[in-house]
């Protein structure tokens, strides 16, 4: 119970810091760091698939309705739920077993956790950019914003997780 | 009834499995269409260009479909082209008929001209001919029953001038050819348009005389003339201009004309009827009155 409510302030505390701070930011047209998906993210991977989804929808319409998305940040983030499974199997190759008495995101190694966090952000910034650009014509521009917004997310994601895996899932 | 009963249970209850296993998926794809309506209509801008896209990939796929159809009914497409085939074979064929009864006369039926309707062409065989005397006739299966009678016109099938009809039985018609020192007919220059006389002296079986030509027409070799009579329409060939020479009082010309038909090889003929022939024929009765 504990758990899931750090994890509940955490989530809030993620959304209003990517409304009020990052989203604010203007520090280049080809930069904007979007950490919001680390909701869905650092979900514990022993939930079941339907709680997932749920969250991401529900994180997905608040950031719409706060940023007028207009649908895209939930057309964006809800794959990710439905992913993140075989997204960890691919890049750790460690998946849920039966008995495991712990947290599977608490039993990864550093590169294995930056490993997943890097390619679930890469996969949402990729969908989010071409879904807004709906466009082609400027495809370095667009290679340009996916590559260094989803370095620059991942650098302002990691303390976060490292205090989250090493404060909450640990515990 | 009550077999069918736990049978449909049975398969509700399959059904009901089944959409407990891909609920989460069909949840899924429910939320991001959603999702992707809400953004694709949110503004002009995403909703042309999600239109434009979708459009585009619409055309593509129905393109494809559209070739994979197209590839699959080539059978049928070749079995409509083999039918098309058939039907023309078959109309070269009724042509070939035609042309066949208007050449050989197998047909007693009159064939109408299609370019000068007021004549009919009765289809005719040569039954016995001479070109060896002074007055040759040629003789023809068709008579009055077939509804030739006398003063009509006998030409080629290639419309060339070959006599006039003289006497008609019942089943056989005599034929005053050309190579006959009676027969006279009406002729014109082609090119100028000049009439003359045609008549057979009686010499060479290739060639008759044109005389009477003006001599402002000033004929020359190789000039074809065509008749002029009411007994047979204007563009039948007579033959052509070997030479000429003017008269001794210079006033007109004389032309030896190279007879169009060959009179010794002769089948198949047309006897010309004018359906006119009745009225000029009044016509004519009463000027001489």
């Amino acid at each position: 119970m504990f758990k899931n409510l750090s994890y509940l302030w955490m989530a809030i505390a993620i959304m209003l810091v990517q409304i009020f701070l990052l989203d604010e930011l203007s520090i280049a047209m080809w930069l904007r760091p979007m950490i919001f998906p680390l909701v869905v993210i650092l979900l514990q991977m022993e939930w079941r698939t339907i709680w997932a989804l749920l969250i991401s929808v529900l994180v997905g319409v608040t950031m719409d309705v706060a940023l007028g998305g207009a649908g895209l940040y939930t057309a964006t983030i809800v794959p990710l739920a439905m992913l993140r499974r075989w997204i960890l199997f691919l890049t750790t190759r460690r998946s849920i077993e039966q008995g495991d008495q712990t947290s599977l995101l608490s039993r990864l190694s550093r590169g294995q956790l930056m490993g997943y966090t890097v390619t679930m952000l890469a996969i949402h910034h990729t969908m989010f950019f071409v879904m807004e650009a709906l466009s082609l014509s400027h495809p370095f521009l667009l290679l340009a914003t996916i590559i260094s917004s989803t370095l620059l997310s991942t650098a302002i994601a990691w303390p976060i997780i490292r205090l989250f895996t090493l404060k909450i899932v640990t515990k | 009834m009550r077999v069918w009963q736990p049978l449909s249970d049975k398969i509700m209850h399959r059904l009901i499995e089944f959409i407990k296993r891909i609920y989460i998926v069909l949840l899924f794809l429910l939320i991001e269409g959603v999702a992707l309506w809400c953004y694709a209509t949110a503004t002009p801008y995403t909703e042309s260009k999600i239109l434009a896209r979708t459009s585009a990939l619409g055309k593509s796929v129905s393109g494809a479909i559209n070739d994979t159809r197209n590839f699959m009914s080539l059978p049928e497409q070749n079995s409509e082209l083999t039918k098309r085939v058939a039907q023309l074979e078959e109309e070269i064929e009724r042509r070939d008929i035609a042309i066949r009864e208007l050449t050989h006369a197998d047909d007693h039926k009159p064939i109408v001209d299609s370019i000068d309707s007021k004549f009919l062409y009765h289809p005719a065989h040569v039954v016995s001919l001479t070109s060896n005397r002074l007055r040759n006739y040629i003789i023809v299966d068709r008579g009055t029953e077939d509804g030739i009678y006398e003063n009509m016109g006998v030409i080629t099938p290639t419309k060339e001038l070959v006599g006039t009809v003289v006497s008609c039985s019942e089943s056989y018609s005599v034929v005053m050819p050309m190579l006959n020192t009676r027969y006279k007919i009406g002729g014109r220059l082609v090119d100028n348009d000049y009439v003359c006389s045609i008549f057979w002296e009686g010499e060479s079986r290739y060639e008759v005389l044109a005389v009477e030509i003006s001599k402002y027409a000033e004929p020359k070799s190789g000039m074809v003339i065509n008749v002029v009579s009411d007994r047979m329409p204007h563009d039948v060939k007579i033959g052509e201009v070997e030479s000429c020479k003017l008269n001794a009082s210079k006033t007109a010309y004389s032309a030896v004309v190279k007879i169009a038909a060959d009179m010794q090889r002769l089948g198949d003929l047309l006897i010309v009827e004018n359906r006119d022939e009745t009225e000029l024929f009044n016509l004519m009765s009463t000027i001489q009155e």
